[in-house]
């Protein structure tokens, strides 16, 4: 680290930023990533990765159990060393943080572990980051600065962490389970947690103001959704707001309101799952003229420019879905955007959403309904997962695929899937919509039998009344 | 239920004069067919819609103008889809014609325009390496339309059956035979648009065509559409008529010339024997595809002296003096009840074969009637050719923003001096109108000996 001048200077090393840095080091930029956590954001070590390794073990005690009861294989007592299961989800985030300490080291792009903030439009200075030693630097010159900090937990007024109240951060290294355990908010975080609690015998209640889980999701694959967690055992209260809390004893009591009437749900211990907040205080952006808009998301154009024409913005810090792979992909065009190999903007709509609960949900583009607001005359093709020979091979039929496509060209605008395996599925649709195909592509294209993708090609027939199989 | 406001179809277009209705309520409009002529400060051209319905109500009755953006009809979003005849082609409209439909004496479909056969037959799918073509779900709606030559949106001739199944992805194939890269949902809008697709520029990746690219095309396809010119008009002794919006443009820029710009004028006699000896070496030898005619020449020379005296391609703003980056040349063409100056771009860069291509196409799209709005700006220069009327000399008034314009007049039998002796040769005078504060007359005569070498050297065009 001999020169502290760069061409690009990236603050944060999550999936965003990491990402970008890589991208602009092949593009022959010279580049630093400036990070005060662990390489990695949030995704490798607070969310996407810890989580699904504790979801594969939540699913894992579902497939002994489901082998007791459905395939005849007698199991004895089951027995769970929970510090085991989240010793192998921490074991997995530190596998993969240092993965992304070495391609960084291997495509060139220096990482600075300090705290950064903006000194100007074209500097970074450098703090001691807490637990790191100081860095050698104490200021970075960029000719370009993209910022990807991501997002945090977020909080309603009066909430504290501490004493067995959580958000999914402290849940990833809580390693006692609780005897029960209520749930606030029913968004994808809420309910992987919920699934997770629930999967290893705790009493789970999930608490929603909205009238549906997962708010904005098609409203069919919510209920499904809602459906197969009441058979599982979780209590849903939807339509509650959350109003209070208080210890009562070694419990927790929470206040509620539905529509008015005042509820109560008590409970070992509390997941907060309201949501994230991006992170854009604290970092300088006032000194560099960086605006901030609504919801204290960096404002940014087409180009993913801020308000200061040398600094850009991606990911969870500059606008929704605050998704990982969302901020992959917006690194990415923003680094060639800027080397000028790319023409300015951006497809949310290509954009996947995955909730990894089973049954898992994954949906991508317009629901019907999103459609039909925007004024798009549209059919949809809908096959039940029990249509599906594979799903009924592997007991895993419960759910349905909705495929969305416009009447005027067919195109596929949007696909909804609840059931087994469906955020694997869903890829198929997402490459669709990014090579605009219509159902015709779809449909035709033949699917290996038995696989559970054979739903997305029936869908794409039923679409056009020519399912085969339903 | 959606509204059909007033188009911007220019830059300068404020308001726009609806000529006729092509469409009348109960009327139903597809995608890219025309609805309205309307006349606008540059020109009369035809609205097309970008949408589907039908035609619920009209706001702006015909005579009557309104502002760009107001509301000049409301569209229905068509109800129960039926199978229904492709109708009438918006492109072979003559605006001459006068509309005579009257909604009740209407047929209540109107006539099936004539579909290529190639349609009517199933035609096999196109054979490729046999991996990639799949057989098409319906046969008979495979076939490409053979390559469109022009750009202008063709005929929409697939016969639309709602319901059916979109046609298979197949491999479309331009004219010289490369394959071209386009997504299946911009080869399907391509084909209910009736657009040649090795006409459109491709944005994805390795210039795959996609739906925004169609978009845009059919967005620059928004034609200019002109009367042709039959007969200079006339107005009866005594009478008197309202401005038609080109007229009031005419008057308010050629005002605005004569009154800002402090023209000048400089005329030169150009021997023109050689010119017409090589332009008939080039028709014999057939050296280019293209038919090289003297208006070609004359571009290609000035284009060069344009680069070499760089003040006669400016303008004067500010108070101050741009010289423009490209060199592009206008040439007056005139239309009934006035004239427009559609433009060759970047003729810095284009062999005389190229700005004979262009010129050509420009002058076919003139025949159409029918120009887009990058055809007809961005002009630095501008070349007047009255040469076809056998004029002797005359000149022209400045287009505001350059700084001079050539009136070109007719090649002819004069008496030259060649070896002291008076013979019969060919010459043709140019007058160079100059702005003086741009120009001074040593320039204006630099220049014109320059056009005058080039065209009485006329082998130096083949150079650059």
């Amino acid at each position: 680290m001999a020169n502290s001048r760069y061409d690009l200077v990236v603050i944060g090393s999550g999936p965003g930023g990491y990402v970008a840095a890589i991208r602009a080091s092949q593009l022959e930029m010279r580049v630093a990533v400036v990070e005060r956590d662990r390489p990695g954001g949030v995704c490798l070590n607070w969310g996407c990765i810890p989580s699904k390794a504790l979801l594969n073990s939540a699913e894992t005690m579902e497939a002994i159990r489901g082998a007791a009861k459905e395939h005849g294989i007698e199991v004895g007592d089951i027995r769970v060393d929970f510090q085991r299961v989240i010793a192998r989800s921490r074991e997995a985030a530190d596998k993969l943080s240092r993965g992304v300490r070495y391609l960084l080291k291997k495509n060139h792009v220096d990482l600075y572990e300090a705290d950064a903030a903006l000194s100007g439009p074209h500097t970074v200075a450098l703090k001691p980051a807490p637990d790191k030693t100081p860095p050698e630097v104490s200021m970075l010159e960029a000719e370009k600065i993209l910022i990807a900090t991501g997002s945090g937990e977020r909080l309603f007024p009066g909430m504290k962490i501490g004493d067995g109240v959580m958000t999914s951060r402290e849940a990833l290294v809580h390693d006692r389970l609780p005897e029960s355990l209520v749930v606030i908010g029913a968004g994808a975080v809420g309910l992987e947690f919920a699934y997770f609690y629930r999967a290893f015998g705790v009493d789970v209640t999930v608490v929603e103001l909205e009238k549906q889980m997962l708010p904005g999701f098609d409203a069919e694959i919510a209920e499904e959704l809602r459906r197969a967690f009441v058979k599982r055992g979780v209590k849903v209260m939807l339509g509650h707001g959350y109003r209070s809390m208080e210890k009562r004893g070694d419990r927790w009591a929470i206040a509620l309101d539905a529509d008015g009437q005042p509820a109560t749900v008590e409970a070992e211990t509390v997941l907060v799952a309201v949501g994230r907040v991006p992170l854009s205080a604290s970092i300088g952006l006032e000194r560099a003229g960086v605006e901030i808009g609504r919801g204290g998301f960096i404002t940014i154009d087409d180009s993913f420019r801020t308000s200061a024409p040398s600094i850009y913005a991606i990911g969870d810090v500059a606008r929704t879905p605050l998704l990982a792979h969302k901020a992959s992909a917006e690194g990415i065009a923003a680094v060639e955007i800027m080397a000028g190999i790319r023409e300015p903007g951006f497809d949310l709509l290509t954009i996947a959403g995955c909730i990894y609960c089973e049954p898992e949900v994954a949906t991508v583009g317009l629901t019907e309904a999103q459609a039909r607001a925007r004024g798009i005359d549209v059919k949809v093709g809908k096959i039940p997962f029990r249509a599906i020979g594979k799903a009924v091979a592997v007991n895993q039929a419960e759910g349905f695929v909705k495929l969305v496509a416009s009447r005027q060209y067919s195109e596929v605008i949007g696909c909804q899937i609840i059931g087994h395996r469906a955020t694997d599925l869903i890829s198929e649709v997402v490459l669709g919509r990014a090579l605009e195909t219509t159902t015709a592509e779809i449909g035709r294209t033949p699917h290996p039998h038995p696989t559970l993708s054979e739903g997305i090609m029936e869908a794409a027939l039923a679409a056009e009344d020519e399912a085969i199989n339903f | 239920m959606s509204e059909i406001t007033m188009p911007k179809l220019s830059d300068t277009m404020e308001e726009g004069k609806i000529i006729h209705w092509l469409k009348h309520p109960g009327d139903s409009i597809r995608h890219g067919e025309a609805i309205a002529e309307v006349e606008t400060d540059k020109a009369d051209m035809v609205l097309e819609s970008f949408d589907e319905g039908v035609l619920e109500e009209i706001r702006l009755p015909e005579g009557q103008s309104a502002p760009v953006g107001a509301v000049i009809a409301i569209m229905r979003k068509p109800g129960a889809e039926r199978e229904e005849p492709v109708t009438a082609i918006p492109t072979a409209h003559e605006p001459e014609e006068p509309v005579t439909a009257i909604p009740t004496a209407r047929e209540p479909e109107e006539p099936v325009t004539a579909i290529p056969t190639a349609r009517e037959h199933p035609a096999p799918a196109e054979q490729g390496n046999g991996l990639a073509t799949p057989p098409p779900f319906h046969p008979a709606m495979s076939a490409h339309p053979s390559a469109a030559p022009t750009a202008m949106p063709a005929p929409p001739t697939r016969v639309v059956q709602p319901e059916a199944h979109p046609p298979a992805p197949r491999q479309v194939e331009s004219g010289d035979g490369s394959k071209i890269k386009a997504s299946p949902l911009a080869r399907r809008a391509a084909e209910e648009a009736g657009i040649d697709l090795s006409a459109v520029r491709g944005t994805g990746p390795d210039g795959r065509v996609t739906k925004r690219d169609i978009d845009n095309f059919l967005r620059e396809q928004q034609m200019f559409r002109f009367r042709r010119l039959v007969a200079p008009r006339e107005g009866a002794p005594g009478s008197r008529e309202e401005l038609s919006s080109m007229r009031k443009t005419i008057a308010q820029r050629m005002a605005l010339s004569k009154r800002e710009i402090p023209h000048f004028y400089v005329t030169v006699e150009i021997d023109m024997e050689e010119t017409v000896r090589f332009k008939n070496s080039l028709e014999a030898t057939e050296l280019f595809d293209e038919d090289v005619s003297y208006n070609d020449i004359i571009i290609k020379a000035t284009a060069l002296a344009l680069s070499r005296f760089t003040r006669m391609n400016a303008s004067f703003e500010n108070d101050g003096i741009s010289i423009y980056p490209h060199i592009n040349i206008g040439v007056a063409v005139a239309v009934e009840d006035g004239l427009i100056v559609p433009v060759i771009h970047e003729c810095e860069r284009k062999s005389l074969p190229e700005i004979a291509r262009h010129a050509h196409r420009l002058v076919s799209k003139a025949a159409q009637g029918g120009f887009t709005a990058e055809e007809l700006s961005g002009g630095t220069f501008t070349i007047s050719n009255m040469g076809m009327l056998g004029i002797e000399h005359f000149s022209a008034v400045i287009v505001p923003g350059q700084a001079a314009i050539l009136a070109v007049s007719a090649i002819k039998d004069r008496p030259v001096v060649r070896n002291g002796q008076i013979v019969i040769g060919k010459t043709m005078m140019v007058t160079v109108s100059c702005d003086h504060r741009v120009i001074d007359g040593v320039v204006a005569g630099r220049f014109l000996q320059e056009i005058k070498r080039f065209l009485e050297n006329p082998a130096s065009l083949l150079v650059g």
